[in-house]
Order: C-alpha cells, then structure tokens, then sequence
C-alpha cells in the first residue's frame, strides 16, 4: 500500500510540474516577439519611424517628365524602355499595354497608406504637455505626405483643376483611411483640390517652423507653405500661390550662390543644400535613369540648353556636354536622379509670377533678378532682368522658371496650366524618323489610369485618350 | 477482457494436449454417461462407479465447480473427463490412477531472467509470452535484457521474440532464473542493409510495427563514406533525399529537399533532430563520427509527429550510446584526405586572343573613346591602354595575348586540399549503467590557399539506472568549437583574362581596377596613400575568421510507473555563438580605397573622414535554446493478439538569438578598439565628386522562436499482422499580431498496416513476406514572417539622414493561417526468400492548400501586393528502395538500388508576372500556375537573321528582332521547357564482399530536369563585366553562318536585349540529365580471433576515393549540370583506418 502511494505521489508531481510549466506561463510565453526589430506601430516614436523612411516617401512620378519637352531621346535608348515609359514618351492614346504595376500610381498611394496608417494611429494617442510637440509634429508630416502624394497623383492622372467644371470632373481616388480593403473611388478635382488643401492648412498649424538641417525628408512650416504655394499655382489660383510663397520665403529665404558649389565635379550641388526645404526624387527606377543615370540616356533639348547665356553657371553647373550633345549632370540632391523636392528657386520663382500676374512689375523682377544674381559668376557682369511692363516681367519670369527648373518634374505641370492661357505650344517629339506631336488643350495632358487599378475597381473610370494626330 | 477468452484459451490448449493423450493411450475404459445440468461431483462419481478411477483434491473445489450437462456414449473416459473440466476454473492430473483436481490459481510463480544475443549483449525490447494452459503472462526485456514474469504450473515454456531477433521458445519446468540467448534474424544479409527500429525522435519505431514511411540509413553506410560534416554522408544513401546544387539566392530554395516541394515562402528546410530534440546550431557543428543512425521521416504518420515543424520531413539523427553489461570498448579512427586543385579552365571563358581582338575591335569602333577621355580616369584594361598610347601595338597585344590569369591563379590561389580526421572513443557498461564518451578532431585545408578549417568535438553521455528497472537517468554533453579562417575568395576586381598577378619572384603585381594605374601612380603627389591594386598582397594580408562554439546538454528522465505505463521528462539547453572576424588592415585595397575616396584635398593637406588604420567587421551571433519535454508512454502487449503503444507529452521549446554586426574603423596597434566616425555625413569622393556616407555595417537584433506543442500518437497491432496507427499534435507559436487563438495550428494522421504474408491464404513461397502500409495526415509549415496586424520593420540602418526608419512589412491579415500539407501514402514491404531481394515501394501524393503566397491588390490601397493564405501546390511521387543479394558464398555481392520520383507543381497562385520577363528574373521566386515552382522557361527561337546574324525571336509567328516587344509579351509567349530541378533521381552502390575485403561503388543519377547553359553576353562583355563565353569563336560572322551556327554575331554596339534574348532563348537550354560515379570504396579488416598476434580486436584499412566523375550526360557540352555556374567539386582520395580495443 505504501509503496502504491508513493507511487502515486510522484505521478502527481510529474504532472503538477508539467501543469505549472505548460499551464501558467502559456500566454507570456508565446507573446515575445519573434525578431527585436518587428513593431506593431503604436507609439509617436514607431510612426516617426515610419515616416522617416525615405526610400518609400521621398519618390515622385516620372510619366509627367516623359511626357514633357525638357529631353529628347535616341531610338535605340528609347527602345530600352518599358511599354509605358516609351508610349508615355510619343504620347499614345493607351500606354500601358495592359501592363499593370505602374510606379507612378503604386508608389503615391503607398505614400498615402503609410501617413494614413499613422494618422489612424494617432487617433489612439491623446497628447499631453510632455508629448504634444512630437505628436502636433507627426501629424504635421503625415498630412504634408499625403497631400504630397495626392497632389503628385493629380498632376498626371487628373484633369487640370478648372473651377468651371472642377465639381464634376474626375480627380484621384482620396484613401483617408489605412484600410487596405475599402474599394477605391475617384473624387472629383473639387474635392481632390479641397482634400489637398486642407491637409496642408492643418499642416502648417502643426509643423515646426524651423527648416531641419540635416533632416530635409521631415516637412517643415514653410515647406508645407512651399507645397500650398506650389499646389495653388497649379490650380492657377495666383493670388494664393504668391500668398503662400510670400508666407514661406518669409520664414526661410536662403539662397545659395552658385559661385560656390563645385561645378568642376559630376554632381555640383550637394544633397540638403541650403534652398532646400523638402526632399524628394523622381521616381529612381525610372528607365530614364538607366545605365549611370539621366546623364547618358536622354539629349537636353537644344533651345532649352542655349538659352542660358554666357554668365549664368546654370549651364554647367546642370549640364554637361559630350560629342556636340548636352546631357543632365546631377540635381540638387548630389545625384543623378531629379530632384522634385521643394526648394526656395521655385518660391521665389513662384512669388515673381504671381507678383506679375497681379501687375506688380517691381516686385516680379526684384524676386527674378535676386535670384538670377545669385546664379550668376562673379567674373561676368550681371546685367538685371528688365521689363516694359507687367506682362514683360511675367514672359521673363516664364522663361527663367523653364530654365531654372528643368528636370525638376514641374514642367508637365506648368505645360498643363500654361497652355491654358499663354502662347499655346505643340510639343514635339521626333523618333526614328517620326514625328510624334502633342497639341495644346489635348486630352492626352491626363495620363490613362492603370489597367490593374481599373481591373480591381469595377466601376472606376478612365481618363478619356484620343489617338495623337 | 477476459475471464472467458482466457478460459477460452485455456480450453483450446486443454483440448489439443487431451486429444494428443488420448491417441497416445490403448484400450482405455470407456464411460456412458447421461447427465443435464448436474454437479460435477455427481458425474465424476458416475465415472468412478463405471471405471473404478478414484477423484480426490482441494476441499474447496466442489464450491467452486460449475455444473456439467453430458450426454456420451462408449467414450474413452479420458475425452469424457476433458468435456467435464471444460470451462470449469479447475485443472486435474491423473496421478497413478487417480484424478487429483486443484484449484486453478492464476499465477504460480515468478520467473525472472536475461535475453542476451550471440555476443552476450542484451537484447531490450522483446516481448517474452507464457505458453501453457491458462491466460498467457507477458513481460518486455528491460534495458539489460532483464525480464521478469508470473508463470503457473501448467505454463510449459515461455516464448521470447523480438524484431531483429529470431522467435525462440524455453521450455519451462519451474526453475526460478533463466538466461535466453537469442540468434540475430537477417543473418545473410550484408551489413549496410540490417536497420533497426526508426527513431522518430520521441520514440522507437519498430519496423513491424510501423504504418509510416521511413528511410533509413544505417551506421555502416554512415561510415561508408570520409567527410567532415554529417549532411555530405547523406548524399546519394538516403531514399527520397535529394541535395540542391546550383541554389541562387533570393529564391527560397534549400540545400536539401525530401519528396519534393511543398511550400513556396514558408520554411522550405527539413527539420533536423538529433536525439530527442531539433537542433539548433549549424549542423555541420556535428561530428559524423557521433552519429549512430540517421532516419528520415517522409509521410503524415510518421512526420506528423513533429506537427508544424514536419512540413518539409524530418531527418532524425541518433548519437551513439553504451549498453548496459557491456565490456569496455575502445575504438579510434582517423584519416587523411587529399584533394586535387579543382579546374580552373571547366567554364569556357574567352581566351586571352580572343579577348583582345574584341577588345582592339571596340577600340577601333570608338567605344573606349568616352572612357579614355573621361575626367574621372575610369580605369582602361592594359590591351586598351596599349591601343590608346600606340606605340609598338602588335608586339605588345601578342605578348599579353600568351597570358592567361588562370594560370598565376593556380600558382597563387588554389593548393591541393587535405583533410585529417581523428576520433576516438570509448564505450562501456555495467549492470546499472553505461556510457560513451568520444573526441574528434579534424583540419580541413581548403583548396584555396589560407583557408583552413578546424574543429574539436567533445562528447560523453551516461545513462544511470537509478532504481533499478524503475528510474532511470541519463545525461548527454557534447560540445564543439570550429575555427575557419576565409581569407580567399578566389575573385579579382576585373575581367580581363590576362592579367599577371605577379611578378618573376612572387611579388605581387597591380592591376587596374577602379582607376588608371596612370592615375594611381601619381594621384595626390605622394600624399594618398598607395592607390594601386594588388590581388596577391590583398590574399596575403586577409585576416577573416570564423570561430564557433555550441554546447549540448541533454538530461533525460525515464520512469517506469506501472503496467506499462512509463513517463519521460527530457530536458535540453544549447548555446551556439559564432563570432566572425574580418580584418582588413591598412595594406588591403579595399581600406586604402575607402581612405583615399574620402580624402579631401585642402589645399595640399590632406583631410581624412575614414581614419588611418585598419577596417574590422564584426558579426557575432549567439542563441540559447530551452526544450523541456514530458511525456507519458504505455507500451503493452496483452496477448499475442493484441500489442498497444501509445504516448502523450506536451513539450516546450526557446530559441532566443541575437545578432550583432559592428565595424570599427582606424585600428592600429595604439587603438585597437578603433576610432569613431562619422557615418551621417556626405562626404565628397575623391575625384568621382559623388557624395556618400562612410559605409557602416551596425546591425543588432533579436529573435525569439517559441513553441508550445501538445501531441498524443498510438499504434495497435492485432494478431500480428493488422496494425492501426493515429497521432495527433497542436503547436502554438510566438506568431507576431496573432490572436492568441490563432497562435496554433491541430494536425492530425491515421495510418494502417498489413502483412499479408502472415494471412493462412498467403502462399507465395517466392516472397514469404509482404507488408502493405497506407496513411493520411497533415504535416504543417509556418511562416513566422506574415502576422495579422499591420506590422513594421524596424530597419538595422539608418537612412541618408541617419535616423533608423521602419517598414510596413506586413497590412493587416485578420484571417491568417498555417500552411497545412496533406500527405497520402501508400507503401509495400516486401523480401523474396532468403533475403535474397528485400524492398519498398511507396507512392505519395501531396496537397498542400492555404501555402503562404503573394496576392496582387488594388494598388490604391498602397499594397501592391499582400503575403497571405493564397497558393496551392501539389507534388506526388514514388520512392523505390531495393537490396538484392547476387551472389552468396564466398563471394558476396549485393546492391542496393534507391529510386525517387518527386515533382511539385503549383495549382494556386494569386500573381502572374505581367510579361516573360517576370519569369527570367534570376534571384527571383515568379511561380506560375500548372508547372513545378523551379522550372525552366524559355522564348522561342528562329534562329540568326541571315543578313546581320542577330538572334531572331518570335512575334505572332514571325521572326523578329524588337526584344523589347518579346520581352513585353504576354506569359501565354512563355515556353515551358521542363523542371529545373530533377524528378528523377537515385543511386545504385554495388557492394563486394570476399574474405576480409569489402570493394563498394556508389552510382548517383538525376534525370528529367533542364538547365540554361551560359553563352556569350556581348553587353556584359563590352563592358567588363564579364569575361565573356568561347562560344565567341563559333559565333555568326558572315551570311550563311546562321546555317551551322546559333551563336549571335559581334555587334559595333552591344544591345542588353539582344543578350537577354538570346540568353533566355530556347536555344540555351540543355537537358540535364547525368549520371555520376560518385565515389569507390574499398575496405580490408583484420580480427584478433584469426590473427591472434593482432595487438587490437579488430582493424579496418579503407581507401575511398569520392567525386569520380560523370559517366554519362545529356549534354554534349562537357557541363557537369550539378557545376553550371561554378567549378565541379575536384576528386578526392581518402586513407583511412579503423581500430578497435
């Protein structure tokens, strides 16, 4: 009997001590994480992390770039792009073959989910005194990077913004929510525009007024002022645009001398350079940029390339010559992808052509000539940009825009609204032989949205395309 | 269970033995008797009153009887007797003319004993059975062999048997002790083919007993082969196991597959136990030497054991062990094996004529112009440079034409290899314990020069019976420590093929690699330092080494409850770091490059962002495994009829790692620790003008692999011969963002077993044995990496403005679940008579459903694409295993054939790639529905264009030349050209034995796969980022040549897409079918029972020579299709002994 008991006592402890093992700990047990590094992003620090990831947030659509006339190409580099990019470039009525995956509209909209995954999970957060500058801060960038993203998204898969039609046209698809499963549908360009908008109104109440040093992929006060600045013109809604660049270049003017930068080296301007206000990059995968970059690949255009006059290092600080031909050197980040960021030339520039349109002469050639003197060599005399007349600043002004902003994926955006108004160009490409033509005013201005995005939402209209002539 | 089939039994044996009495006895007195329902008193005295034979016995024995109803007549009173004691709990004996009747008690005595084989070793495990009248008792041998057993007096013998043993049966006459000594069964067959029972890792599986499909590679073929590592004496032994060669990375695949595919991003490894739990460290850590057996678990039953782990099959390695009563044994090996220098001139390259002749062509065309002219002083090949100073051209080109690098390669960096192996142990045991304690040494020296490789191993185990058939304790150590030293990686900067990498006394020479030597010379006036490149003096002055350490403790705990019932507590810790050094002093290239890239010049005095000194990279990785296991057996044999084995446990499992990758730079003997940098700022490259950051190697994390695993298994056997099995497991993992409930997965498998030759209807004398086996379960796969909430990454780096950043690595998946295989299997096991042919075939077939694959969504929603629950695949096949024995006598020959067919095809995938191109991505995983996960595609060829000699490809069915368009099409253009991996795939090893000698010859073949050849990339070529193919020589040079010829003509300016057309055509791809002599054994062995001067007990000499070469192959390309992209594993020859003492 004893013996039995004993027995028994030991079976019970095996299995108390397996029940204690297996039992207890159960649920701590299996709820470490399997890697150190993985989160479930909850705190202001994880989202700042999220943003801070530059290699999704900082890059912009190319088929704008393509499709403008700041390059032309050789047959055989041309036939080493992919469908879209070379349908894009001759200005096909359907670019994309079927081919899905287009960068141009995966990247912005990724941009998108990231910031609306931080803005969801700000909602979980209530600031207090010790948190409130951070999360003001967080919330800032994440509403700057959307509205970034979206308004990216318009100027190639939206129509112009016109207040005429602006509440009937159709716009992008506004995602406000991290939601991966929630259709997609598009807005109109009134309320694409509002969404815009209001994002960066929030923004610039939130954002620190100070431009970072270093960090220029985080926005600042003034770079959302920039962005509105930027985004208004493109509305043509002048009035606001040269508010919001007054506004801005009040906070932060700096420009740089080009005296200074290393024009002797492959990339003369260095990335985080003081005009800098926010970071970003055309699209890097970009067959534009293959094979060593922008450089070997795409030829400027000749009357672009001669209009910079002797005296204005622009020429060499942007370009550089081989064989007779002229060819991209490197951008204002340090390398030979675009730079697309925002940057005090194109408020300043924005600023002179708003002054311009409103007939403040003075002011437009002030802003225009302040820039230009710092553009230009010490060795050769400057001479200031003069004009008869209100309507003579706002050509010139033009006209140095297209020179000081080459290849900074604005020009698409300005041939949209300048054909609106101003002397109405075809632009023209010439391949193999051919001569391929865009007409002012001609519906191939919106780029075609992608055949996937179409698939995946049953219902979702496509931008109307006619054939080129 | 009982009282009446014991009675039962009991009767049928009375009956027998009565009947036999009966017709051994004459003129018996025979009784009429006419009695319903009387006592059974009453009828033995009408016995008495008809035969005058008097009945006496027990006073009790009266109550106990049952009444007897008879009707006989004229019947020998013998037969009239046995009806009346039928069914009654009496026995009765005629003693001198009486019937003494007793009580029937159900055991008498105890009888306790030892089963011991041929070589007075215990034999545990066998089943020992009362035969006699009455309920049969059963006992199992211990460890020792012991047994102990209740028996009664009509029990006549015991019968002991026992899987590997032959059936024998002891008389039983009432002693109290007995020593069984039983014969080993399979005595014909060789050596190699005897397996014991499968270990699964939780248990032992007999074969009799087994519904599962195993594979088995015994000791002696372990041995068979000379090698450092475990997994290489796997190769071309095991059944269905098949090694990968020719793995990229990037697409998920492993170095070793059982039974083909079965997920597509999950964990596609097996699973590798060694003993009682899966091992953590790297296996190569493992000492061959060590390992006793190595099963391999392939189907549902006998892989699902392992639950989520089993997805991939399981390969169990089982460690050496003393017995209990064992002498003490002693046995050392060693060897010394050489290797030759491995073939530098196996891939066609271009020669050094040819090279320069495309060279002096481009250069005539203009190519290099832009380059030479270049401010940046690109760096220019010496042809070019001879070309552009023109001066005594021609001389010069022929003089560099003789050189081929190849050769300064094999003065300089490859050596013979050797390789020594030592290993001795001891074994031993007593009546309460026993152990094994063993220390292996080996020295690999690499066939490239300054690398080496070393290991230590340590090992001992102990098992002690505590309490003696009750408790027992065993504990296991094993530790290891490896230093490697990597110092050559056999790879030059540059492509040219006719450089001197030194000079007439050795002295290494500089080659042009990132700049012009005329640059190089004179850059920075003396002030940078020395910028030149030298292969040689870099091989000389790597200091890159690998130490690793793993310790093993095992504890395990055995406890014999009762009737039984047995529990288990076993206990592992393991720790592993592996700490790797790569130093790259001030001398190496690459630490004077980056100090010179981030030199600035500030007028005239030099600034440097990366400091003087020399450059350490640090990876140290540690982890620490916990695993606990309890668990409960039962393990009875009830009758003859009716074998119950059964377990339970739950077990517990921790794997924490850590990783810690530094770089340290400026470190020179006053700061070993190095200097700080800064490793956020852009700096401006020395006169490239790019800008960039001091690259910075710091990456440090962790990870943690937690299980929770219940699990149950039984197998019930019935009459020997019918035999049910089933099991059951759940694991519950860490899985990250996962609801507790979804946290685990339940996996399941039934299986059953048949050996029909034991059927009375069985009559096939020719194969007196065959066994049919058929099973059904899930085996399961996780994939740790997907999670049900919106997950980030946080990064190990820091992005451009140094700051770390995360990525979202996962949207949120609500409905994720494991990956889930189910496996059928059909199996038979058959032996011809004698043994002379003994075998398995088996046919599965897979389904593996909810696979982790991509999914595409709208893009809007800002995933492209979402890793989930989405692909299928199935895979079938059959595994044929065959040991024939030829020849019998003095001579012995046997073979023994391994025959697999295993493909994969993918039935369910969410993406298909927008075009072809999707499906040329080398490092890519791109499946496509209806064809194996690795196959091989191709475009379609027309040939070479008669005017320009340009590859013609196909568009709607016409030959052209825009690749753009061809690459755009649509996958319908794709064709599919076979499997990349082999289905087929085997061995056939031919074994001798005459006298002492044994002579083996091991035969591999993979059949019914394909392979892209490489040819000539003019591209890459161009612009030296190749060294280009010798198809060169045969390509198309005029009109007409496109008649003999695929091979593209030389174009003035190279076209990517024409390469990438021509390189993905049909016209490259080969089939890759061969068959290899692997490798030739052959052995002698020495015994001091016929050499008695013989200072051992026995030794063995062995010559094995490994790596033999091709004996037949598809392609008439001379490619070893095992080799496509890098140079065949060079012959080997090995020299070895074996003592034992």
């Amino acid at each position: 009997m004893k013996r039995a008991s004993r027995r028994r006592v030991t079976f019970y402890l095996l299995l108390m001590t397996a029940g204690t093992i297996f039992g207890c700990g159960k649920s701590s047990f299996l709820d470490k994480k399997p890697d150190t590094r993985l989160v479930v992003p909850t705190t202001l620090n994880d989202f700042q992390t999220l943003l801070d990831n530059q290699y999704i947030m900082q890059e912009t659509p190319e088929l704008g770039e393509l499709s403008a006339d700041n390059f032309y190409t050789t047959y055989g580099v041309w036939q080493g792009l992919v469908v879209k990019e070379q349908n894009a470039y001759l200005w096909a009525q359907n670019i994309y073959d079927g081919i899905g995956q287009v960068p141009d509209w995966d990247i912005p909209y990724q941009q998108v989910f990231y910031a609306n995954v931080v803005l969801d999970g700000l909602i979980g957060i209530t600031p207090d005194e010790t948190n409130q500058v951070q999360w003001n801060t967080v919330k800032g960038t994440a509403l700057f990077l959307r509205a970034y993203a979206f308004h990216n998204l318009s100027q190639v898969f939206a129509p112009l913004y016109d207040s005429a039609t602006a509440a009937s046209d159709n716009g992008i698809p506004l995602r406000l929510t991290s939601d991966v499963n929630k259709p997609s549908n598009r807005a109109t360009v009134q309320a694409t525009y509002n969404q815009i908008l209001t994002d960066l109104q929030e923004a610039v109440g939130l954002l620190p007024a100070a431009v970072p040093t270093n960090n220029l992929n985080r926005p600042s006060k003034p770079a959302a002022l920039a962005l509105l600045a930027r985004v208004c013109l493109s509305m043509r809604a002048y009035n606001l645009a040269g508010t919001y660049a007054n506004n801005c270049l009040q906070l932060y003017n700096t420009l740089m001398k080009y005296d200074t930068v290393r024009f002797g080296k492959t990339f003369p301007i260095y990335n985080s350079n003081p005009e800098t206000l926010y970071q970003s990059v055309m699209y890097r995968s970009s067959g534009l940029f293959v094979g060593g970059g922008l450089r070997s690949n795409l030829i400027i255009d000749s009357t672009l390339y001669a209009s910079y006059v002797p005296g204005d290092l622009r020429k060499n600080v942007y370009y550089r010559t081989s064989n007779g031909l002229a060819y991209l050197k490197g951008s204002y980040n340090g390398s030979s992808f675009c730079f697309t960021g925002l940057a005090t030339d194109e408020i300043y520039l924005i600023h002179a052509e708003c002054a311009a349109r409103v007939g403040d002469k003075d002011a437009a050639l002030n802003d225009l000539n302040n820039l230009l003197q710092h553009r230009w060599a010490d060795s050769v005399a400057f001479n200031p940009v003069t004009a008869a007349n209100a309507s003579d600043a706002l050509d010139s002004v033009l006209v140095e825009r297209r020179k000081e902003l080459a290849f900074r994926g604005l020009r698409w955006s300005d041939l949209r609204r300048l054909n609106k108004e101003l002397a109405k160009d075809t632009i023209y490409h010439g391949l193999n032989g051919q001569v391929h033509r865009l007409s002012p005013g001609s519906l191939n201005y919106v780029l075609p949205i992608p055949p996937d995005v179409l698939n995946m939402n049953k219902g979702m209209s496509d931008n109307p395309r006619v054939i080129p002539n | 269970m009982g009282s009446t089939k014991r009675i039962a039994f009991l009767l049928l044996l009375a009956c027998l033995q009565r009947s036999i009495s009966v017709y051994c006895q004459s003129s018996e007195p025979k009784v009429t008797l006419s009695e319903k329902n009387s006592s059974l008193e009453k009828v033995l005295t009408a016995i008495r009153r008809q035969t005058g034979i008097t009945f006496f016995g027990e006073s009790s024995w009266a109550q106990v009887a049952h009444k007897v109803t008879i009707f006989v007549k004229d019947m020998p009173y013998t037969e009239a007797l046995a009806i009346c004691f039928k069914d009654q709990p009496l026995r009765y004996e005629m003693v001198d003319g009486a019937i003494s009747i007793h009580v029937m008690k159900t055991k008498d005595y105890v009888l306790k004993g030892y089963v011991l084989n041929e070589k007075q070793e215990p034999v545990p495990g066998a089943a020992v059975i009362s035969k006699g009248i009455g309920k049969a008792s059963t006992a199992l041998t211990d460890e020792l062999g012991g047994f102990s057993i209740f028996l009664g007096k009509q029990d006549t013998s015991i019968v002991v048997s026992s899987v590997s043993y032959e059936t024998k049966e002891i008389p039983y006459s009432g002693q109290t002790e007995i020593k069984v000594e039983v014969k080993a069964k399979i005595v014909e067959l060789a050596e190699a083919s005897v397996v014991g029972p499968a270990h699964t890792g939780y248990q032992e599986v007999p074969k009799d007993r087994a519904t599962g499909s195993y594979s088995q590679v015994p000791n002696a073929v372990i041995e068979r082969r000379v090698s450092t590592s475990i997994m290489d004496r796997l190769d071309g032994v095991t059944s269905s196991l098949i090694f990968n060669k020719n793995v990229v990375p990037g697409v998920n695949q492993s170095i070793v597959t059982i039974r083909g595919r079965s997920t597509i991003l999950g964990n596609p490894d097996p699973l590798i136990v060694v003993d009682n739990f899966p091992y953590s460290g790297n296996i190569n850590n493992i000492n061959p030497e060590d390992i006793e057996s190595v099963t391999v678990l392939k189907d549902a039953a006998a892989a699902s054991i392992w639950g989520a782990f089993s997805g991939n099959g399981v390969i169990v390695m089982t460690t050496k062990k003393g017995k209990y009563s064992q002498a003490k044994k002693w046995s050392f090996t060693t060897s010394l094996t050489v290797g030759e220098k491995p073939n530098l001139y196996y891939q066609p390259i271009l020669s050094s004529k040819d090279y320069i002749e495309v060279e002096r062509f481009l250069y005539d065309s203009g190519f290099y112009n832009a380059r030479i002219n270049d401010p940046r002083f690109l760096p220019l090949s010496p042809a070019v440079e001879i070309l552009s100073a023109n001066n005594n051209v021609q001389y010069k080109l022929d003089s560099l034409a003789k050189i081929d690098t190849r050769r300064d390669m094999n003065k300089y960096y490859y050596q013979p290899s050797v390789s020594q192996l030592y290993d001795l142990n001891f074994s031993g045991g007593g009546k309460n314990d026993h152990y094994f304690v063993s220390a292996g040494y080996n020295k690999d020296v690499s066939s490239l020069v300054r690398n080496q490789y070393n290991r230590v191993t340590i090992n001992g185990s102990n098992t002690w019976s505590i309490v003696p058939k009750k408790l027992e304790l065993s504990t296991d150590i094993s530790y290891v420590n490896s230093v490697g030293w990597n110092n050559n990686n056999a790879t030059l900067n540059v492509s040219y093929p006719y450089m001197k990498l030194a000079d007439a006394s050795g002295d290494a020479l500089a080659i042009a690699s990132d700049f012009r030597l005329s640059f190089v010379d004179t850059v920075g006036e003396g002030k940078l330092l020395d910028w030149h490149y030298r292969p040689l003096d870099d091989l000389r002055n790597a200091n890159h080494k690998i130490k690793v350490a793993d310790l093993r403790l095992n504890m395990g705990l055995r406890y014999n409850i009762r009737d039984g019932f047995s529990a288990n507590l076993y206990y592992q810790y393991q720790h592993g770091t592996l700490d790797e050094k790569n130093f790259q002093n001030q001398q190496t290239f690459y630490t004077r490059d980056l100090i010179n890239s981030f030199a600035r010049d500030d007028n005239g005095n030099y600034v440097w962002a990366v400091p003087m000194g020399g450059i350490m990279d640090k990876l140290f990785n540690r982890y620490d495994a916990n695993n606990l296991r309890l668990q409960l057996n039962y393990d009875h044999v009830f009758s003859p009829d009716h074998k119950l084995n059964a377990l339970a446990g739950c077990e517990l499992r921790d794997v924490e790692g850590r990783v810690d990758n530094t770089r340290l730079y400026g470190i020179t003997p006053a700061t070993p620790n190095g200097v700080a940098v800064d490793n956020t700022t852009y700096f401006y490259q020395f006169y490239t003008g790019n800008v960039a950051q001091i690259p910075n190697s710091e990456l440090h994390y962790g990870t943690s692999d937690r299980f929770l695993s219940f699990y149950a298994n039984a197998a019930y056997t019935f009459r020997q011969r019918y035999i049910v099995s089933a099991s059951a497991r759940r694991d519950e993992s860490n899985l990250f963002g996962v609801e507790a409930n979804q946290k685990g997965v339940p996996l399941w498998s039934a299986g059953a077993a048949w050996e029909l030759s034991k059927e009375g209807f069985y009559n096939v004398s020719w194969l007196p044995f065959l066994k049919l086996r058929v099973t059904y379960g899930y085996n399961g796969n996780v994939d740790r990496s997907v999670s049900a909430y919106t997950t980030a990454q946080l990064s190990g780096f820091q992005n451009d403005y140094g700051e770390y950043y995360s990525t979202i690595t996962n949207p949120p998946n609500p409905s994720l679940r494991w990956e889930k295989i189910g496996t059928f299997n059909v199996g038979l096991d058959f032996a011809s008579k004698n043994n002379r042919l003994t075998g398995t075939l088996e046919y599965f077939f897979k389904n593996g459903k909810d696979l982790i694959g991509q999914t595409i969504m709208d893009p809007t929603s800002g995933v492209v694409s979402f890793t989930g629950n989405a692909a299928n695949m199935t895979a079938q096949g059959f595994d044929l295993t065959l040991h024939t024995l030829n020849l019998k006598g003095r001579l012995k020959w046997s073979n023994d054939w391994l025959i697999s067919y295993a493909q994969d095809k993918v039935t369910r995938y969410a993406v298909t790639q927008p075009s072809v191109t999707g499906y040329f991505q080398v490092n890519s995983l791109n499946p496509l529905v209806g064809h194996p996960l690795y196959s091989v595609y191709a475009l379609k060829w027309k040939g070479l264009d008669h005017n320009s000699g340009d590859p013609l490809g196909d568009i709607d069915g016409k030959a052209d030349t825009t690749y753009s368009t061809i690459f755009n099409a649509p996958v319908s253009s794709l064709v599919y050209k076979g499997p990349a991996n082999p289905p087929f795939f085997g061995s056939w090893r031919n074994t001798f034995n005459w006298k002492q000698f044994e002579l083996s010859f091991n035969i591999i073949f993979k059949l019914g796969y394909y392979f892209r050849r490489n040819s000539i990339q003019y591209y890459a070529l161009y612009n030296g980022a190749s060294r280009g193919n010798a198809d060169y020589e045969l390509r198309w040079q005029k009109p007409g040549d496109e008649l003999i010829t695929n091979v593209p003509s030389r174009p003035v300016k190279a076209n990517p897409n024409r390469d990438d057309f021509y390189e993905n055509s049909e016209v490259l791809i080969e089939k890759g079918d061969h068959v290899r002599l692997q490798d030739i054994r052959l052995s002698y062995d020495l015994f001091r029972r016929s050499h008695s001067r013989l200072p051992v007990q026995a030794v063995r000499f062995y010559l094995y020579a490994n790596n033999i070469g091709i004996l037949w192959r598809a392609n008439h390309r001379s490619i070893d299709p095992d080799y496509i992209n890098s140079m065949p594993n060079p012959r080997t020859l090995a020299l070895g002994c074996k003592l034992e003492f």
